[in-house]
């Protein structure tokens, strides 16, 4: 197996390779959005930092996978132009976590509630479902996307993998 | 990117002198509370893309123990020290006072020691720059966290990413001659309001 495709903050990979791993290390409030087709086993991850983009600040020349909003559509779209039908898509979250437990801090600065809630609204309008989910919380993650078995796991700190 | 031109490197070079006071402040509240030479890094400002900030310290799987802290005031901005997670034990041991190997777990105390060293970091450091440019800062209380480098750095991505696509950040580090300690430290100013007061109250 070849190494794994590191997805950084907002980017998205997408692959129907069976030897590809698509990963995205210590989501924190950041989510991960995990769109499979199990019958081609095309695959895709994305990595997204905020909700959706600030008023104005749309527009052609913004990264679309940044955000988590534009990221599913943008997702979405990728997904069915490499081959995937959308009726068989299947959706996975991770991530969203709030990390910030200090008083007065938590409230105020809950991007990964807030992240979670875009990802549902999104997926809902889109009519999408969500199969599993692992959101919310105050821990990091890591998401693997196998693409050959079109698995996909969490592992947490001081915990093994866990498939999701 | 366009507020962030006029950080431009003449200003970033100030402004790492400007840090060099703050960081051997915070050095010398570190040696005190430790017991034990702690020798800062030569800090450096600089302008960093925002997404690939949790590629700036090891990697973003990497465990470690994040302590944050916001700052407000005549200026607003974030620090964060971050201790890889293998030596966080023995900076544990210094920090309580015991032996080496003593600490085997970071429980609530551990973490609060941890905390109060944040604490003191970022005084030592908020005062020593609230001298240099005239301005006063008040610190919220430290939190603590234990987690992979990437979901810990999502805080300073996650509250400066929806605005720039850059932020200025002046990164220093702490060791001492033994290497027990290896603490990354880091502060990341509100740019805008940063800009006015520099305007305002030096040469730059």
């Amino acid at each position: 197996m070849k190494d794994a495709t590191s997805v950084g903050l907002g980017e998205m990979a997408i692959s129907r390779n069976p030897e590809d791993v698509l990963v995205a290390f210590g989501l924190g409030s950041c989510m991960g959005v995990i769109m499979l087709d199990p019958l081609t086993h095309i695959s895709g991850l994305l990595h997204a930092v905020l909700p959706r983009a600030a008023d104005g600040m749309e527009g052609a020349d913004v990264n679309p996978f940044k955000y988590v909003e534009s990221g599913i559509e943008a997702l979405l779209t990728a997904m069915t132009k490499e081959g995937a039908n959308r009726t068989r898509i299947t959706v996975r979250l991770a991530g969203g976590a709030n990390m910030l437990m200090s008083a007065g801090m938590t409230r105020a600065f809950d991007i990964g509630t807030r992240n979670i809630e875009s990802a549902r609204t999104t997926l809902a309008r889109l009519r999408m479902p969500v199969v599993t989910a692992d959101v919310g919380g105050h821990t990091g993650r890591t998401v693997r996307v196998y693409v050959a078995e079109s698995r996909v796991t969490v592992r947490v700190i001081g915990e093994k993998e866990r498939d999701l | 990117m366009s507020d962030l031109v006029w950080f431009d490197q003449a200003v970033l070079n100030a402004l790492s002198a400007i840090a060099d006071n703050g960081v051997k402040s915070a050095a010398t509240g570190f040696s005190e509370m430790v017991g034990r030479a702690v020798k800062p890094g030569k800090p450096m400002a600089s302008l960093v893309p925002i997404l690939k900030i949790p590629n700036y310290i090891g990697g973003p799987d990497d465990d470690a123990v994040g302590i944050y802290l916001r700052f407000d005031g005549d200026l607003e901005g974030q620090v964060m020290l971050i201790v890889p997670y293998s030596k966080a034990y023995e900076l544990v041991d210094l920090l309580v006072g015991e032996k080496p190997g003593t600490t085997q777990e970071l429980g609530s105390l551990e973490k609060s020691a941890m905390g109060e060293l944040g604490n003191l970091c970022a005084s030592f450091f908020l005062n020593s720059l609230a001298k240099s440019i005239g301005a006063s800062f008040r610190p919220t209380p430290p939190a603590v966290m234990v987690d992979m480098v990437g979901a810990i750095l999502d805080i300073v991505v996650a509250t400066t990413g929806g605005v720039d696509e850059h932020i200025l950040l002046l990164h220093s580090a702490f060791a001492d001659e033994a290497r027990f300690i290896d603490v990354d430290f880091w502060v990341i100013p509100d740019t805008k309001i940063l800009q006015e007061l520099l305007k305002k109250t030096t040469s730059l």
